[in-house]
Order: structure tokens, then C-alpha cells, then sequence
């Protein structure tokens, strides 16, 4: 056994792949009838008035977020986690029954929760808190989904062979405590119907908190699980998939350490930069914007560090598309983190807070660098756990150039789109009056609208392409042997 | 240290947690203490008005609108006063939104009236041109959940101590009580009382007839709950 | 010159062409530096930084992927054939990353307590600082301007309800271009009218008219702006029922009865004052205008009807 090679394997991995790819796609499909809402709103019922109830921007917004969020992302995590996870530890799932039933239980478990959940959003069955609408039961079966995660990364690590920890696993290790603590916290709520003894409907609850206090839990965990959910594990998969990919080793272990506990200390302090100017004090709001401001280097630190990994390594980028899906990811990251330290400012927020420019900024982190790193740590993994290699390199490389242009649209026409909102609704006419109607400031977004439209229905032809690319690598792509898995995938023209 | 840390993982997870847990520590709990009190003039919601704010939520209205206007001159320009943080006691949860792809709606029930919502739900391109906020008829039809209304009124009046029945201050010094019901039935019969005022305002007769029959169409409700806001 | 810096360049160049645009679309660089609105030119800044640092580094890093080659001491372990260097911090993020924690340490133990910032006090002082500027403004308007004015404010606060062309949007709210419709006369003929507390505080009683045809044409008659010649309808108003508060011609009597033969500012500022219920649907009270605005928009109104 010591000797020969470790047969790890990826039957849970292969199935959380389904789902991110599956959910990515519905997700996306649904912000894509969302961008097209906002420009032309006849697309509002599109499905006839009688289903407007449910086709409407309103209804679907929800669904967006939480199907790329808890969809796409979550899964992606997973997949990649049970990737990952056995390949740096050096221990395979089979070697556990335990394991392997908790993980298909987890995924099971997990694939009814994406059916809750997508039923009751569609249902206007909510709590409005953004990226926790959940009602208590879907949120009950949530943390027992995560805690199922837990004992298995625990699990595993428990009956690891390499003794040290991977920077992978530093990062997953902390998505999960990260999640645990904000979830639980943010959606502490009572359910009335037992409350009250039996009135009304049974899945409805109330939340602890009132007012200011409820927005600053909600915001601290809404920050916080763009960290641990679109930052964090996102990390985690770089850091093993660029480096094996390319064969090159890490450029700095000083560096992922400080970037690592930089990020871990300084993340959780600036929720404050989503309430600037609300009913919270002044100075938890300044720490908010101060603590923003610091956390460039922390995070610029991953991005840096694996920008040098490949350095001198410029002929894998220019040859290799899941290369180029890697190092855009990391370029975005850093726009984007740079970015959200911005409009962190007072200032900048004043005029930023509430406007598209937001919304740009949440697409050039979540398009550039979330799911491009998903789609690439899965384009690696699938040669891998299918022993097949990539159907398309070209595919691929037509994949890539359309999500960018997707991408580019998407950021640039929202970024003219909430500068524009910004001036207009704070300016006042020679007469010192608004110089605006609210309506003005819609109808004026109109053309920048229908450029994200056209930029977000790229992105998911993009995913289509990565669906079909994978469906055939799955099915007909030609088999490989271990001996052409030690670093770039193999792909067919 | 951080060596070892990498190889003893149950360390390591600690260290992460104690990392990442005091700044909320820090951050929230001080707010909690000095727990939001109502500005004089806020009063809880009544069973109507929840029942409408459940509306609100139901269709995600806080997609596209905030609730919370901030201090700059545009905002209280357009808006009036900038809000206070005693206003929100008794919202849970909170609803400021986090985008305004529609206005503010903090103090809406000051500058629009029950007639204008009636015309804008419905259609809002036939009052405002322009407009890209979805219509929504179906709230004509659907009908209200009271008794879910009722049934957080409960719990809040017994968790929080949310004072219904008791008088609260009002700005021009009077004071003003909330009753809440002592069963269902007495709270959709207090609904169907508020409900009738509004429907006397509304013009769509279909609304009008479901409300003298007995029914709250979820129209009415949101349409309470907008004018609550002030 | 290399491909890599040259897309840097254009990207910059288009991203500050964006930037650009949106501020021309509200006005234009001169307004933006002449507005004074700090906030503004602040993110235009923000927005500038972000996109000329983000170029800049990133090409940076590209430059060392195409010219340079990796180096340094690999560590003794490895994980699944991933190896680490054990490579210095690139030293400026080094220097940066503990200059921004000294700084934010200084900010917040020294700097943020001697401000002692607050932002309602910010507000406050923005509000007086722009009062301040438009009340020497608004001193001496000409009837003209003041018309103007009106507009604009219109525009914003009443064209959601009134439409741009303050017709009332087909019937959904008062039509303002001329002063009354019959249905409004004859519904407050009908059921009476107390809407104007403030100046008017007798309100007007219900049932003055029975007829049904002596109610429709003392509407007519006023709807017309008092210029038909329906002689009935005359004839009726001035029998002693309307005349003896309205006045010959409607023109109104003060504390008694609004004028109802057309608009007057006066008139327009009583509906803003107490808001309005009638016939057609209500209209909320508006107090937290200014004087100067609610007289700009009384010039605005009054003109609408000419
Ligand atoms: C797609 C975004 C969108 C959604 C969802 C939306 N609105 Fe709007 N809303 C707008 C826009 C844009 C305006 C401004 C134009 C107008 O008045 O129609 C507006 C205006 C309003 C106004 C008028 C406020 C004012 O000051 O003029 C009210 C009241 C309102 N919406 C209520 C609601 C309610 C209640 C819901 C949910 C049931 C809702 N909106 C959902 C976009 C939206
Ligand atoms: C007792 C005095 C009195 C008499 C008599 C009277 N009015 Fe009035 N009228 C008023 C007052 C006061 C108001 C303002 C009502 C309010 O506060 O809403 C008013 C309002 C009106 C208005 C509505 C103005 C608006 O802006 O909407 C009309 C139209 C009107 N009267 C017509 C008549 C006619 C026609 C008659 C005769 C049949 C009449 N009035 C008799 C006192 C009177
Ligand atoms: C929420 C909608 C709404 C808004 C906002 C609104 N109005 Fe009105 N207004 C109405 C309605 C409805 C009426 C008709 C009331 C009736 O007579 O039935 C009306 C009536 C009026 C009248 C009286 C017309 C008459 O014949 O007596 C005036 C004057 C007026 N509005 C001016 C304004 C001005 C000026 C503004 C802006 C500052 C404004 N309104 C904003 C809805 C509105
Ligand atoms: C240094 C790192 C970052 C900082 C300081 C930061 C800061 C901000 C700020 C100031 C806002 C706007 C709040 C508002 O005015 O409404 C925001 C919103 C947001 N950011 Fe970031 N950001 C960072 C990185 C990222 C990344 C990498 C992503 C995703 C990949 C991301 C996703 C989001 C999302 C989803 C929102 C919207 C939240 C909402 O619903 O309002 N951020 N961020
Ligand atoms: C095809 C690609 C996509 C399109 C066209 C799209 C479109 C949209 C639209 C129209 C909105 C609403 C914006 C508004 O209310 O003004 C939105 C919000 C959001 N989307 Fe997407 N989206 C896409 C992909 C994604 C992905 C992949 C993610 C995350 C992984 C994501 C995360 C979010 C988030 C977090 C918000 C809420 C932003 C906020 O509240 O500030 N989106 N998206
Ligand atoms: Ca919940
Ligand atoms: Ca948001
Ligand atoms: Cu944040």
C-alpha cells in the first residue's frame, strides 16, 4: 500500500461537480432575466401575467443570489474540497466507510436543501435579510449540511499522512468556522407559529434583533460571508490548482502566511463599510472604512504571491487557457480588492452606497475571479477524476475570451452606470432645488442596463460552453493514464 | 509557532476562531447594550400594517428600495428628515436595502397617498413613464395572511415587550395605543376595520367588494404599511 | 513597445474615458470642479486610483512572469508534488502592509478621538453653508425666475403625482392647467369640503344644492372658470348660496372661502400646507418645503392656467 501510488476517491467530488456546474448555470440563467428586467421591464412577464408573480424581478432576485451563492459557490467548494482535500493530506476517502457514508449523506442532504430552497424563494417565503433568506427549518437543515462538512474535513485530516497542514487546508478550515459562526449568529429568530401557540403559518419567524442592531449583524455577516465564501475557499483552490497546474512551486510560504492571518484578522472588522451614514455610531463606521482600507495588502498578499509563482512561466499563460482562467481570477481579485477598500471610504461611499457601481463591483469579484476560479479548479479536477482528458482546448479558449468580453461589459457599463446615478442624485440646480427626478436618474441607465444584459448573456453562453465542454469530456473525451496527470490537464484540440 | 500551529490542526482551528471572533466581540456587542430605544412618535406596527410589511418582504421590495435616508442634503431633499435609529425599534427585521434602483421609502406615507398606490402597484408606468418597477397585480387578488400577522404581534408583545396596549408618546405630546387583539378572530376583525378606510380610498372595485365581503386583499395591506411609514 | 503594457495603457485610457462619460453626462469636468461637492470629486478620484494602481501592479507582475525566472529555497515538504519557496515578502506589500496597520492603529487610537467626528454635525454644517448661498440668491427674484424655479421643483416633488405637464396623468390626480373640473365642484357641492384647517376653518357645509340640474350647471358655470354662459348656473351661484362666501366671481374671501375662479399663489400654498382629499383622490401635505419654494411653486401654478 506505502508504495504504490494512493487510489483516492472522487465519487463525492464527481457529484458535488454536477451540481456546481447545473447550479451555476440556473443561477446565472436567472441573473441573466434579471439584467434583461432592469433594461426592457416587459421581460417582467415574460412567462404571461399570470406567472409574473413569479417571473418578476423582485421574486427572482433572491434566487440569484442565493442559487450562485449557496448553489454554484457552495457546491463548487465542496467539489473542490473533496478534490483537494484527500490529494495535500495524503489520505484517500476509501479508506474510511465513515467518510464516504457522511459525504454522500452530505450531498444528498445537501441537494433537498437546494430544493427548499429554491421552492420557498419562489414562494416569496423569506426573512429579506440579503444572502440569509432563509426561514428557520431551511436554516436548521443548513447548519446540519455544514456541520456534516465539518466532521468530514476534521475527519479527514484526523487520519491524514502529511503530518503539516497545506495553505489549502488553512483556508478551508476557516470557511467552515467562518460560516458556522456568522450563519448561526445572523439568523438567530424566533418561529411564531410556536410562539404564539399555534397561529398563522409554521415556518414563519421573527428576527432577535431589531432595527440598527439587526442591520449590524446582518451586515457583519453579510461582509464576512462574501469573505468566507467568495474569498476564503476561492484562496484555498488557488493556491493548490494554480501551482499544480502550472508545476511551479509556491514563490512564498512567508507570504501566504502573513497574507493568510492578515486576512483572518483584519476581514471581520470592516462589515462597518456597508452602514456608512446609517443609524450605527460614527466609529464603528469608521472602523469599518479604516479596516477596509488595511485589508488590501492582506488580500492583494494571495494574489501577489500567486502571480509570482508564475513567474517566468509566461509561456504557460500564453499556451494554456486554464492558465489564463487563473491569472485573470487573481487580476480580478486584485481590481476587486481594491475596489471595495474604495468605496469604502466615506466619501467615496457617500456617493457609491446604493448606486450600480456597487453592483459592478460585486460582478467583477464574483464573474472575474469567483467563477472563473471555479470553472478552472474543475476543468483541472476533470481529466483527473474522469481519467479523461479535456474534450476542447478550443472550446475552452472560446470559452474564456467570451466570459472576459462578458465580464468587461458587465463591470464597465455598471461602473458609467453608478458614477452617473451617484451625481445625479446628489445634485442641485442653479436654484439650490434637486436637479432631478428620481425617474430621470432611471430612465438615463437605461442604454447601461442593456450593455451588462448583453455582457451577463455572454458570460452564461460561456457556461454553456463549460457545460458542454465537461458533459463531453465526461462522455467521449479520450482516456488518459496517471502518468499524463502530474501537471498541465491534457486536452484535445 | 505558526510550524506547529500547521501541524496540530485542533490548534489551529482555535487560533483561526479566536482570529476571526473578536472583532464582532468588539464591533457589536457595545451597540447591543445601549439597545435601540423608539424615538418618540414610533409605535408598533398594528396587525394591518404587519400584515403588509410581510407583503413587502414577500416580493423582496427591498431589492430595489431602501429605507434609510441618510444625512446629506440631496437625501433630506428629497426625502425629508434623515432617519434615526429609535425609528427602527420595532422593524424586525430591518429593511434598509442595500440598492436604490427605486427611491428611498423611509418616509413615503408623508408624500403619497393610497390612491397613488393603488394606480402605481398596479401599473407603475401609468404614473410615473418610465418607470421599470415591475407591476403587481396579483396583490389585487391574493389575500393577506392576518393571522401570521397576529401570531409575530404575539410573540413580539411576549419576547420584546413590544408595547401594544400601552400608551406610547406621539411628537406633539399626545400619546397614542396600539391595541392588539386578544384572539385571531378579534385581530382579523380589527384588520378588516383599517382595512375599510383604505378600501373607501381605493377605486378598483373588485378590492372594494373582497373587503366588504370580509377579505384583505394583499394590496390593502401594503398599502397600510407604506402609509404607516413616516 | 511590449503588448502587455500597451494593453495596461489602453485599459486605463478606456476606463478613465468611462469615468469620463459618466461625469460629462451630469454636467461635465467644469461643473464637477466648480460644484464644490466634495463627494463627488472624491470618488472620481477613488475611481481614477483604483484603476491606474490596479494596471500598474498587475503589468508589473506580468513583467516578471515574461522576463524573469523563479528562484529561491525550496522547503522540505510538499504536498501532493506542490513545493514552497521560502522566498522573502516582496518588500514594498511588506512596507505598505505595516505602514497601514501603524496607520490605522494612529487613526483610531489619536486621529478619529481629536476629530471627534460626527456626521450629523457634518450635515448640519453642509446645510447651513448651502442655506447660506441660495437665501442671498432668493433675495431678490424677478417673477420671472421664481416661475422657473417653481419648475424645477415641480419636476422632482409633484410631477410623480401631477405628470411633467401637470395634467393630472388622465384623471389620476388634479390637473393643474386649469382650476377645476365639474366632477371636483360637484362632489364638494355634494358631500361639503374641510380640507383647508389653516385658513379656512368654517369648511364649506354639504347639500347647499339639491337640484341635481342646478348642481350641474353652478358646475359648469365654475368648472369654465366662471366665463360660460350658463345663464342657470350664474343665476344659481349667485343666488346668496355660493356667492356670499365665494364672492360675484369667485374671487374668494379670506378666512371665509377660497378663491375659485382660477389660481392665486396663495391658494397653492394652502393646498400644500394641509394636502387635499376630493373627488379625484388625495393629495399629502408638503411642509417641509421652503417658503421660497412653496412661493415658486404657487408662481408656477398660477402661471400653468394662463
Ligand atoms: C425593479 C425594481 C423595483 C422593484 C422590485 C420595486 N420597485 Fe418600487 N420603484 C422602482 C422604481 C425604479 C421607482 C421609481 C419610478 C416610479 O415611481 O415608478 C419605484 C417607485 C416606487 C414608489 C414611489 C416612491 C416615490 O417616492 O416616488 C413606491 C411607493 C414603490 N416603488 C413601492 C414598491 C413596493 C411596495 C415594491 C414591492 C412590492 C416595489 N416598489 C418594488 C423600482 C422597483
Ligand atoms: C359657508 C361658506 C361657503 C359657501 C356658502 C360655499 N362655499 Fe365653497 N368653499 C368654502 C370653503 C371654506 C371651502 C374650502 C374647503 C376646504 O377647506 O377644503 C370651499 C371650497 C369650494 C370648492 C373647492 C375648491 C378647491 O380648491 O377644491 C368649490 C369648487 C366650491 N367651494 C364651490 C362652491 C359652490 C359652487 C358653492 C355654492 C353651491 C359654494 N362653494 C358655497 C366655503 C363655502
Ligand atoms: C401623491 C400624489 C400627489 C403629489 C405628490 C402631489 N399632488 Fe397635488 N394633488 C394630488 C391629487 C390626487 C389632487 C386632487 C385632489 C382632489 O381634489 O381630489 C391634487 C390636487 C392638487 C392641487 C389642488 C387642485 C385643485 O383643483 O384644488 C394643487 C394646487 C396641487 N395638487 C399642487 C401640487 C403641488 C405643487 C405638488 C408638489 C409639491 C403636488 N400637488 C404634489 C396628488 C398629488
Ligand atoms: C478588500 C476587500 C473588499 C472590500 C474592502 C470590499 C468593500 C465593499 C464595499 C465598501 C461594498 C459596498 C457597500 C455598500 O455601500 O453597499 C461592498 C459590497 C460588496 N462586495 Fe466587496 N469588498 C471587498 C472585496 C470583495 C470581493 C473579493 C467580493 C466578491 C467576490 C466582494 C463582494 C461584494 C458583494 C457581494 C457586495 C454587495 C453587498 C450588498 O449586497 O450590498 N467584495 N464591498
Ligand atoms: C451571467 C452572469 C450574471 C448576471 C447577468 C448577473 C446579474 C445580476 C443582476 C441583474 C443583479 C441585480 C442587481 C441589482 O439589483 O441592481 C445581480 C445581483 C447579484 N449577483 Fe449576479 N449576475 C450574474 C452572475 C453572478 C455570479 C456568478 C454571482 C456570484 C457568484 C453573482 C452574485 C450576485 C450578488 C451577490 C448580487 C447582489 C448584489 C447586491 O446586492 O449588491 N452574480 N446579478
Ligand atoms: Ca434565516
Ligand atoms: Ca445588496
Ligand atoms: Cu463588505
Amino acid at each position: 500500500m506505502e508504495n504504490r501510488p494512493l487510489e483516492y476517491d472522487y465519487t463525492v467530488a464527481k457529484m458535488f461537480m454536477l451540481t456546481t456546474v447545473v447550479l451555476g448555470i440556473v443561477g446565472m440563467l436567472v441573473g441573466v432575466i434579471l439584467a434583461w428586467e432592469m433594461a426592457f421591464p416587459a421581460v417582467n412577464t415574460i412567462a404571461g401575467q399570470g406567472l409574473a408573480e413569479y417571473t418578476n424581478f423582485s421574486r427572482l432576485r433572491p434566487l440569484h443570489t442565493d442559487a450562485v451563492i449557496f448553489g454554484f459557490t457552495v457546491s463548487g467548494i465542496f467539489a473542490t474540497w473533496y478534490y483537494v482535500g484527500q490529494r495535500v493530506l495524503k489520505v484517500s476517502m476509501a479508506e474510511s466507510k465513515f467518510l464516504m457514508f457522511l459525504g454522500k449523506l452530505h450531498f444528498w442532504l445537501y441537494l433537498m436543501l437546494v430544493v427548499a430552497v429554491v421552492g420557498s424563494l419562489l414562494l416569496g417565503i423569506t426573512t429579506s435579510k440579503e444572502y440569509a433568506e432563509f426561514e428557520w427549518p431551511i436554516d436548521i437543515a443548513v447548519v446540519v449540511v455544514w456541520v456534516i462538512w465539518g466532521l468530514q474535513i476534521f475527519g479527514l485530516i484526523g487520519i491524514r499522512r502529511e503530518k503539516s497542514l497545506y495553505i489549502s487546508i488553512w483556508y478551508y478550515i476557516a470557511t467552515f468556522l467562518g460560516i458556522a459562526m456568522l450563519y448561526l449568529f445572523n439568523n438567530m429568530e424566533i418561529p411564531t407559529y410556536f410562539a404564539s401557540g399555534g397561529i398563522g403559518s409554521w415556518y414563519h419567524s421573527v428576527s432577535m434583533y431589531s432595527g440598527t442592531n439587526d442591520a449590524l449583524v446582518q451586515w457583519w455577516y453579510g461582509h464576512n460571508a462574501v469573505a468566507f465564501g467568495f474569498t476564503v475557499p476561492i484562496v484555498a483552490m488557488i493556491y493548490y490548482f494554480l501551482p499544480k497546474e502550472s508545476g511551479q512551486a509556491v514563490y512564498s510560504y512567508k507570504l501566504s502566511l502573513l497574507a493568510f492571518w492578515g486576512l483572518m484578522f483584519v476581514y471581520l472588522w470592516a462589515g462597518g463599510h456597508h452602514l456608512l451614514f446609517s443609524t450605527v455610531p460614527d466609529w464603528m463606521q469608521t472602523m469599518g472604512s479604516v479596516f477596509s482600507v488595511v485589508l488590501i495588502l492582506p488580500s492583494w498578499g494571495s494574489a501577489i504571491n500567486m502571480l509570482l509563482t508564475m513567474k517566468g512561466e509566461w509561456q504557460q499563460v500564453a499556451s494554456s487557457p486554464l492558465i489564463k482562467f487563473m491569472v485573470l481570477a487573481s487580476t480580478f481579485y486584485m481590481f476587486s480588492t481594491l475596489e471595495g477598500p474604495i468605496q469604502a471610504i466615506k466619501s467615496v461611499n457617500a456617493l457609491a452606497h446604493f448606486t450600480d457601481w456597487i453592483v459592478g463591483h460585486v460582478h467583477d469579484g464574483t464573474l472575474g475571479w469567483v467563477a472563473f476560479m471555479i470553472m478552472a479548479s474543475l476543468f483541472h479536477m476533470a481529466p483527473r477524476v474522469f481519467k479523461r482528458e479535456i474534450y476542447s482546448k478550443s472550446l475552452m479558449n472560446t470559452q474564456f475570451w467570451i466570459q472576459t468580453l462578458g465580464v468587461v461589459l458587465y463591470f464597465t457599463s455598471m461602473w458609467i452606470a453608478g458614477i452617473t446615478q451617484g451625481m445625479m442624485w446628489r445634485a442641485h440646480d442653479e436654484f439650490g432645488n434637486l436637479a432631478y427626478s428620481f425617474i430621470d436618474t432611471v430612465s438615463v441607465l437605461h442604454p447601461y442596463f442593456t450593455i451588462r444584459a448583453v455582457g451577463g448573456t455572454l458570460y452564461l453562453v460561456g457556461m454553456f460552453l463549460f457545460a458542454y465542454n465537461m458533459y463531453k469530456t465526461m462522455t467521449s473525451g479520450r482516456r488518459v493514464e496517471e502518468s499524463e496527470l502530474q501537471n498541465a490537464s491534457p486536452m484535445g484540440a | 509557532m505558526f510550524h506547529w500551529l500547521e501541524k496540530r490542526p485542533f490548534f489551529f482551528a482555535v487560533a483561526v476562531f479566536v482570529v476571526i471572533s473578536f472583532a464582532g466581540l468588539i464591533e457589536i456587542l457595545p451597540n447591543f447594550a445601549q439597545a435601540s430605544q423608539p424615538v418618540v412618535g414610533t409605535k408598533p406596527y398594528s396587525t394591518l400594517e404587519l400584515a403588509g410589511r410581510h407583503v413587502y418582504i414577500k416580493n423582496s421590495c427591498n431589492a430595489c428600495h431602501s429605507q434609510l435616508i441618510r444625512p446629506f442634503k440631496s437625501e433630506t431633499d428629497r426625502y425629508g428628515h434623515y432617519s434615526l435609529s429609535g425609528e427602527y425599534a420595532y422593524d424586525r427585521p430591518f429593511l434598509w436595502g442595500s440598492k436604490r434602483t427605486g427611491p428611498d421609502l423611509h418616509r413615503v406615507g408623508n408624500y403619497r397617498t393610497t390612491d397613488w398606490h393603488e394606480n402605481h402597484m398596479k401599473d407603475p408606468t401609468a404614473v410615473v413613464p418610465g418607470s421599470i418597477m415591475p407591476a403587481y397585480g396579483w396583490m389585487f387578488k391574493n389575500t393577506a395572511d392576518i393571522d401570521t400577522a397576529y401570531a409575530e404581534q404575539l410573540t413580539i408583545q411576549k419576547v420584546f415587550a413590544v408595547p401594544y396596549n400601552k400608551e406610547v408618546p406621539l411628537a406633539d405630546g399626545s400619546k397614542a395605543t396600539v391595541a392588539l387583539a386578544d384572539s385571531v378572530e378579534g385581530a382579523r376583525a380589527s384588520a378588516l376595520e383599517e382595512a375599510k378606510v383604505i378600501a373607501a380610498d381605493m377605486k378598483d372595485q373588485d378590492v372594494k367588494d373582497a373587503v366588504a365581503a370580509g377579505e384583505i386583499p394583499e394590496i390593502v395591506a401594503i398599502i397600510a404599511y407604506l402609509n404607516s411609514l413616516k | 513597445m511590449n503588448k502587455t503594457v500597451l494593453a495596461a495603457i489602453i485599459v486605463v485610457i478606456a476606463m478613465l474615458g468611462f469615468t469620463y462619460a459618466a461625469v460629462e453626462m451630469t454636467g461635465g469636468v467644469d461643473k464637477l470642479m466648480k460644484g464644490g461637492d466634495w463627494v463627488n470629486m472624491l470618488a472620481i478620484l477613488g475611481a481614477v486610483i483604483l484603476v491606474i494602481v490596479t494596471s500598474f501592479v498587475v503589468t508589473k507582475y506580468v513583467r516578471q512572469m515574461q522576463n524573469d525566472t523563479a528562484t529561491g529555497k525550496l522547503a522540505d515538504e510538499n504536498w501532493d508534488g506542490i513545493g514552497e519557496y521560502k522566498n522573502e515578502l516582496p518588500f514594498g506589500w511588506a512596507v505598505i502592509f505595516l505602514g497601514s496597520i501603524v496607520w490605522a492603529m494612529w487613526y483610531f487610537l489619536a486621529g478619529y478621538p481629536v476629530n471627534a467626528y460626527s456626521q450629523i454635525g457634518e450635515y448640519n454644517a453642509d446645510v447651513a453653508v448651502h442655506d447660506a448661498k441660495f437665501e442671498a440668491e432668493h433675495k431678490n427674484m424677478d417673477a420671472e425666475t421664481l416661475k422657473e424655479m417653481g419648475g424645477s421643483v415641480f419636476i422632482v416633488q409633484c410631477a410623480p403625482c401631477h405628470g411633467l405637464t401637470a395634467d393630472g396623468i388622465d384623471g389620476k390626480a388634479a390637473n393643474l392647467t386649469h382650476r377645476l373640473e365639474e366632477k371636483s365642484v360637484k362632489h364638494v357641492i355634494n358631500n361639503g369640503a374641510n380640507n383647508f384647517k389653516t385658513d379656512y376653518p368654517g369648511g364649506m357645509p354639504p347639500m347647499l344644492l339639491q337640484d341635481p340640474a342646478q348642481i350641474d350647471a353652478v358646475a359648469k358655470y365654475v368648472a369654465s372658470g366662471f366665463k360660460a354662459d350658463d345663464t342657470a348656473g350664474k343665476a344659481a351661484f349667485l343666488a346668496g348660496t355660493c356667492n356670499t362666501c365665494h364672492g360675484e366671481n369667485g374671487e374668494g374671501m379670506p378666512s371665509v372661502a377660497p378663491k375659485i375662479n382660477g389660481w392665486e399663489a396663495a391658494m397653492v400654498a394652502t393646498v400644500l400646507k394641509d394636502g387635499k382629499k376630493g373627488a379625484i383622490g388625495a393629495m399629502p401635505a408638503f411642509n417641509n418645503l421652503t417658503e421660497v419654494q412653496v412661493k415658486a411653486l404657487g408662481a408656477y401654478v398660477t402661471d400653468l392656467s394662463k
